[in-house]
């Protein structure tokens, strides 16, 4: 949470498939369970598909709440997972195309609104892939941008786009870079560097590098099946990558509850 | 769509599991032998399309007044008043009128405001934010490597009341705490540190010299505990005080974080901000948000050269939050904040 209302933060890579909806999800669970209020905006209006990432049957009413006909408590979907947290969901129905014609006023709008929700400590904003208005709106409007990007070279250039579109929009306030699918340690830094060498020389600023989630078949396996990868492989170096991103992004320790003096 | 993956023993098993979870209407898109024995089999269930207008129904033609009057008076009443306010296009003087209300010291103001406009955005929130990240850095403590913290700033600014929330989420963390009173004189101040170490089932040392609280320190770090040190407060501008507080600054392992409440009068949060990163400080904790509806303070001891902001606090009490603020939540404080914040 920030002194000004929850903390917005948004994932975002350019390219499509680099796992930003991954990267999202898993860090709401982490999020979760440090036991920050958490809610996930699945804001790629057009294809929308978080909720079949999640295995759920609905994942809420967004066009609905950003009509104003639908509650945000409505609107939302639990999502619940064996042993941790849970955390809240507001999505398109998947596959319906619902909002894949929201226009400006409807995208400032949602911006508006992910700000003012009340009850949560944390927005994770999913952005779409892409570099639209909508994405680049929602990109300003968040407390912290996360680029979630590959070895893969053309990763690399919609990820170097997308960084200098933010920077153009905030007026120079960087995004983060977290390199996804990498082989190692090093591979993922060079990845990062590339980037931060050619925004160092193009753009004149530096997106701080946040750190790399190592490729491993066990994540894909678990997607395919649709199957939570905290549940099938708790101790995966992949989780790990992702939780240890959370004290990055500001996130809060556990909640204390506490009576007497210790008020 | 509704997509599903089943994985079942055979085929039978998993039509059946399909039926079970997605009724009858669920079309099999694919299926395969899984890895291991059995099958996998992914179904599909195409839902009713949700209305979506998010623009008005069409009304009803009609040319008689008194029927277009109805119409619109009822379309009226029945329109939700939107209570968001749209965004705000920048503009200096009321830039520089908000930071006047917030009681900004003008120096700070006239800066922020002259790096907002170069930053070229229209968003006024969004230009104040970009002048804000150039100058703010944060850094959050990270408690479960962090190995000493000596706190330090004016008195009830909330050091003690800092230690103890400390000490409760290194606790969180699965650190061992030592809570250390390095004002032993104050009255009740080391009772007070005694009361909140019993509830956090941490230890309570007292030290009353750099020379004991060096032998302290390096006893925690030994044993892996978070020393957490209280010391009496002061007024850092003072180069006697200050003078005195060296000493202690040259402890090994210590990591000083400088307290001040947000109640502070603004020039004077700046001007001690800047004496404490000075005496050492690397980070601050700001304390008292809640208690003040002018951010001035806040927003010069979270601009201060030199001094990251560790987190801030809006609530008086040991269990209440740790608040970040980043560049953009600060912006809104600052330009926003007529609307209220919670």
């Amino acid at each position: 949470m920030t002194l000004a209302g929850p903390r917005l933060t948004a994932i975002g890579s350019g390219k499509g498939g680099t796992g930003k909806t991954f990267v999202a999800l898993t860090l709401a669970q982490a999020f979760a369970d440090l036991g920050e209020r958490v809610l996930i905006c699945d804001a790629d209006l057009g294809l929308s598909n978080t909720s079949v990432h999640l295995g759920l049957s609905h994942g809420g009413d967004l066009p609905g709440f950003l009509a104003g006909k639908t509650p945000l408590k409505a609107a939302i979907a639990s999502v619940t997972t064996e042993g941790h947290a849970p955390f809240d969901l507001l999505a398109a129905p998947p596959g319906s195309g619902a909002l894949a014609s929201a226009d400006k006023a409807a995208v400032d709008k949602l911006s508006q609104l992910l700000r003012r929700v009340a009850f949560y400590d944390r927005v994770l904003i999913d952005l779409g892939a892409g570099i639209g208005e909508a994405v680049l709106t929602l990109a300003a409007d968040a407390d912290d941008v996360v680029v979630v990007m590959t070895p893969d070279p053309a990763a690399l250039t919609d990820a170097y786009a997308f960084v200098k579109l933010v920077l153009k929009r905030t007026g120079g306030r960087a995004p983060g870079l977290l390199v996804n699918m990498a082989a190692n340690a090093p591979e993922a830094k060079r990845t990062a560097e590339a980037l931060t060498t050619s925004a160092r020389t193009f753009l004149k600023a530096v997106p701080p590098y946040l750190g790399f989630i190592p490729t491993d078949m066990r994540v894909v396996e678990c997607l395919r099946r649709q199957s939570s990868l905290w549940q099938s492989y708790p101790h995966c170096p992949a989780l790990t990558a992702i939780t240890g991103l959370t004290g990055l992004l500001g996130g809060g320790p556990a909640r204390i509850r506490a009576s007497g003096s210790l008020r | 769509m509704q997509l599903r993956t089943f994985l079942a023993k055979d085929m039978r098993q998993a039509l059946t599991d399909v039926r079970n979870a997605m009724g009858p209407e669920a079309v099999i898109v694919a299926s395969q032998a899984a890895k291991g024995g059995g099958v996998m089999v992914r179904a599909a269930l195409e839902e009713p399309e949700p209305p979506l207008d998010l623009v008005d129904e069409a009304q009803g033609e009609s040319d008689d007044v008194d029927s277009l009057f109805h119409d619109s008076m009822i379309r009226r009443l029945r329109e939700k008043k939107s209570a968001l306010p749209g965004r705000r296009v920048f503009d200096r003087i009321e830039m520089l009128a908000a930071f006047a209300k917030n009681r900004l010291p003008e120096a700070l103001a006239h800066t922020l405001a002259e790096s907002a406009a170069k930053a070229g955005l229209s968003d006024m929130t969004l230009a104040l934010a970009a002048a804000i990240d150039q100058r703010m850095t944060t850094t959050p403590i990270d408690f479960a490597s962090a190995k000493a913290i000596l706190l330090v700033g004016p008195n009830g600014a909330g050091k003690t009341a800092i230690a103890a929330k400390i000490g409760a989420h290194a606790r969180l963390a699965g650190r061992q705490v030592r809570l250390v009173a390095h004002d032993v004189t104050g009255a009740g101040a080391v009772a007070r540190l005694k009361d909140f170490a019993d509830h956090l089932d941490a230890q309570i040392v007292t030290a009353e010299s750099a020379y004991v609280l060096a032998g302290v320190v390096a006893n925690a770090v030994r044993d892996g505990a978070l020393a957490i040190i209280d010391t009496a407060g002061f007024d850092p501008r003072q180069p006697k005080a200050a003078a005195a507080f060296s000493a202690l600054a040259q402890i090994q392992h210590i990591d000083i974080i400088g307290v001040v409440s947000a109640l502070t009068d603004s020039e004077e949060a700046a001007e001690i901000t800047a004496a404490l990163a000075k005496l050492g400080a690397s980070r601050l904790v700001i304390t008292a948000a809640d208690m003040t509806r002018r951010m001035g303070a806040l927003a010069s001891a979270a601009l201060t050269p030199d001094l990251a902001v560790g987190f801030v606090t809006r609530s008086p009490f040991v269990a209440g939050d740790l608040e970040t603020l980043t560049p953009l939540a600060l912006a809104r404080l600052l330009i926003e904040q007529t609307e209220g914040t919670q």
